[in-house]
């Protein structure tokens, strides 16, 4: 089993007021077969289905599907801290960043926190204020920065402007973020987690399903061996854009024991792990990307790259692009 | 006079009340005053009996700071590690460390002191800025402990240092590139932690984070103790989730009888929505006492300007740093307002930079002309950075301000060098234009970011030195003594609307009084800070302050 499997994973949301943060978290509750713990950062804004709701207790809420949603104001560390110390078993914590917070300020925890796995940095925009809004006098720096570290952006509402505006939208954001790659969403068309897996209930689930699965794409990096610690952060710093997250057990020289590389976006961090690795020395890295991921080859010259030659061997070269159907 | 009625009679007795303003005889019965005036205006024809105690002193209304926090008290139950001297709630002149030697020296005695051999050892105050711009190595702290987790908090609140032991267990090594942990010339973590997430994971290893953990009583006297040293008998407890805990506490604390201050708490609007915020301030306001007044709710606009999360109208910062952190944004501030605003519920808006104040200058004047309300005395809070316009928008709007008048003080020089350049630096905390421009002002400690000393916050507003000896626009700004009294008395009274209860020494307010060894209208304004304060008299209960 890989090492993260007892870690659970974070996403964060982020984006200005009014992008439909709180929107895309009532529909990954409604819609998810796992059970999420979210963090909500508006007060009372979580409108889920009377018929949905198990218990309401102060400022969380239980829902029947296992889910629990928490009201944060101003304690935020605490009640993330309750719900690790609870020891209760989410299958994800999904946290959504206030209006005008910096996401990825948020983000990190799931790096440092060895009990957490950061997933993705999901930055949602307005698609008919983004362009005004980041060119604006008084917020305008606060909501670029709010796309300053995100791997995924949710081009929000599209279905209310015609195509040169949505166009527009894109080429700021493009601008922004060269290659980050933009999904175009609307109210019934939100997609999953990048990693979560979707009932096909709803009546919107069939697009919501389509335009997922076209979206993302995995590729898994195995070599017996072990890293050098610098040429691995050359290496990381190299791996394309399209490249959302890259996480797995690997052998760093120099280090006792196994370590967990976590990287989301540019942003990585090697942690400790306590899990046996199947045999010896050893590398199992797994990415997730945008259907724009270069092919595997190239990515796996990069990684290499990053070995210490006398360890590389290349009788397990199993290596292969898969469409995820997550 | 009925036979419960004592008359203190003192050297003198400073009112504040403009229309008799000294005195030397006051009558209280009841926890309140009955008269004042001269020996036979009070005394001569009723006999009354006289405490003369105070015949060698001067009294003055107690003090009202307008801005400080409950964190004060929790504070002192940790070691002091700052840069300047600092009186304890003991009443104990803590001095100031000069170098990281003496730091060291200062968390060796408190280690020493310890039983528990696991329990962190939390400290507060270190001061990089006025020690030499040096920092507070793991290093450093190895030295105190390698078998105790340490942690030192900033003057700041938003920096902290811990031994090695603490970046062992929280694993925060050299692996991680996240933001906040502040590398060593070594190219190892350096042991300085900030951001929320570094910050998450120490407080995870260290089993708590001593400035969130739950009130206690304990706390509450620590404060009430602090406030009778420093002349306070009405405290602010200037922003607070107000949870069933705090809430308890301070019901249990303030119906003591010997609870020796009267405490203002003023509810996060953050920890609310504002429908939830007014009616949790509604039914709170309904369990007042007279030493515990709810009513009020703050609102944090910005952050600060030392640490560049101010919101600062164009040219910026003067060191060309970006501009600061919005915590509300600018359009969700005006329904945040209008809700609390049509409710009647009094706001202090915390607004450092003058882009945050504007927001809220805007915010407030929308509210005005939707739901017109007499005198609502809604409050800028810090404010430093209004110019002459912004004070006449708000002597407009009927708002009032309470500024920051001990920053000239503790960071003034860097106001002067990097954050707002000579021309905004001189005229920072502007206690002068408030008066010229007819704006209803207090002066404040925020402490414990500064010390809780209304007779410091006075100085700072009088003198306008900076910790270098650098004058910062004097001639324009500065207060007279006078003034500077009101400052801390009855308008600062004036700014929480308890100015017909506490403020100043007249008939029917409640009988508190700070208790001085000398008339501050009497000596050099240059040694007003140094005065003695004797203690306090709150609701005519006499406290001599400790002194240890």
């Amino acid at each position: 089993m890989m090492a993260s499997s007892r870690k659970t994973p974070v996403t964060v949301i982020g984006g200005f007021l009014g992008a439909g943060k709180t929107t895309y978290l009532n529909h990954l509750l409604r819609n998810t077969t796992q059970r999420y713990a979210v963090l909500v950062n508006d007060f009372g804004a979580v409108n889920i289905d009377a018929a949905l709701i198990a218990k309401h207790d102060g400022e969380t809420m239980t829902l029947t599907n296992g889910c629990v949603c928490c009201s944060i104001g101003s304690g935020f560390l605490d009640t993330l801290g309750r719900i690790l110390d609870s020891g209760s078993a989410f299958d994800h914590i999904i946290i959504e960043a206030s209006g005008v917070g910096d996401p990825w300020r948020i983000a990190e925890i799931a790096l440092v926190e060895p009990s957490l796995l950061l997933n993705a940095v999901i930055v949602l925009a307005d698609a008919s204020r983004i362009g005004a809004l980041l060119d604006d006098v008084r917020v305008g720096d606060t909501v670029r920065g709010q796309f300053d570290r995100c791997n995924l952006i949710l081009l929000n509402k599209v279905d209310l402007l015609d195509r040169p505006t949505l166009d527009a939208a894109r080429a700021s954001l493009n601008a922004l973020r060269p290659g980050i790659p933009v999904i175009e969403t609307t109210e019934h068309t939100l997609p999953g987690l990048p990693e979560g897996r979707f009932k096909p209930a709803t009546r919107f689930a069939a697009t919501a399903a389509a335009d997922h699965e076209g979206s993302f794409r995995r590729w898994s990096y195995r070599r017996d061996g072990m890293f050098d610690h610098g040429r691995l952060e050359a290496a990381l710093a190299a791996l394309p854009p399209q490249l959302l997250r890259l996480k797995g057990p690997c052998s760093v020289a120099g280090r006792d024991s196994s370590q967990l590389l976590q990287m989301v976006g540019q942003d990585w961090a090697l942690t400790p792990t306590d899990d046996e690795l199947s045999m010896g020395n050893n590398i199992l890295l797994v990415g997730i990307g945008t259907s724009g991921l270069p092919p595997a080859e190239t990515l796996d010259a990069i990684l290499d790259a990053a070995l210490i030659p006398q360890s590389i061997t290349t009788a397990d070269r199993n290596c292969r692009t898969i469409a995820s159907p997550l | 006079m009925s036979q419960d009625t004592v008359v203190f009679s003192a050297r003198k007795i400073v009112t504040m009340n403009p229309s008799r303003p000294s005195a030397t005889h006051v009558a209280v019965r009841e926890g309140r005053i009955v008269a004042v005036g001269s020996f036979d205006e009070i005394v001569g024809t009723t006999g009354a009996k006289v405490d003369d105690r105070f015949r060698d002193k001067v009294l003055l209304p107690g003090f009202v700071e307008g801005h400080s926090h409950i964190m004060e008290g929790m504070m002192w139950s940790l070691p002091y590690v700052g840069a300047f001297d600092r009186r304890s709630p003991e009443g104990k002149v803590v001095k100031g460390l000069p170098d990281i030697d003496a730091i060291v020296a200062r968390l060796q005695e408190a280690e020493k002191a310890m039983t528990d051999p696991e329990a962190p050892l939390f400290a507060w105050g270190f001061d990089p800025l006025h020690i030499g711009s040096v920092s507070l190595t793991r290093q450093d702290l190895d030295r105190v402990s390698t078998t105790r987790p340490i942690m030192v908090v900033h003057a700041s609140f938003h920096i902290s240092n811990v031994n090695t032991l603490v970046l062992q267990r929280a694993e925060l090594d050299r692996t991680t590139n996240i933001s906040g942990v502040v590398m060593g010339k070594d190219g190892e973590p350096s042991g300085e932690v900030q951001g929320i997430a570094a910050r998450f994971r120490v407080f995870r290893v260290l089993g708590s984070n001593p400035l969130s953990g739950n009130l206690t009583i304990d706390d509450v006297n620590r404060y009430a103790s602090s406030c009778c040293v420093q002349g306070v008998t009405t405290v602010t407890d200037l922003h607070n989730d107000l949870a069933e805990q705090t809430i308890e506490v301070y019901r249990a604390a303030s119906r003591r009888d010997d609870f020796s201050v009267r405490l203002v708490p003023a509810m996060a609007s953050v920890s609310h929505s504002p429908e939830q915020g007014v009616e949790k301030i509604k039914a709170l306001r309904a369990t007042n006492n007279d030493k515990l007044h709810y009513g009020i709710v703050k609102l944090v606009v910005d952050g600060s300007i030392q640490g560049f999360t101010a919101r600062l109208r164009w040219p910026g910062y003067h060191n060309g740093a970006q501009n600061g952190l919005w915590y509300i944004a600018p359009e969700e501030l005006p329904g945040i307002v209008a809700a609390y605003h049509a409710a009647g519920i009094q706001m202090h808006i915390h607004t450092n930079g003058d882009e945050a104040t504007e927001v809220a200058l805007e915010a407030v004047e929308a509210a005005q002309i939707a739901t017109p309300m007499p005198d609502h005395r809604h409050t800028l809070q810090h404010c430093q950075m209004a110019d002459a316009a912004q004070f006449k928008r708000m002597k407009t709007l009927g708002i009032c301000v309470n500024l920051f008048a001990n920053h000239v003080y503790y960071w003034g020089d860097s106001h002067y060098d990097l954050t707002m350049g000579p021309e905004r630096a001189n005229r920072l905390d502007a206690t002068g234009t408030a008066l010229r421009v007819g704006v209803p002002f207090a002066i404040h400690s925020d402490a414990p970011v500064t010390p809780l000393s209304p007779l410091f916050t006075a100085w700072c507003a009088v003198n306008r030195v900076t910790s270098s000896g650098r004058v910062l626009g004097k001639e324009t700004e500065a207060l007279t003594v006078q003034q500077a009294l009101n400052a801390i008395t009855i308008d600062a009274a004036y700014t929480l609307k308890l100015d017909h209860m506490v403020g100043s020494i007249e008939t029917g307010k409640y009988a508190d009084f700070v208790v001085l060894d000398a008339d501050p209208l009497e000596v050099a304004p240059e040694t007003i800070k140094d005065i003695n304060i004797w203690g306090t008299v709150v609701g005519g209960t006499v406290r001599e302050a400790p002194r240890a």
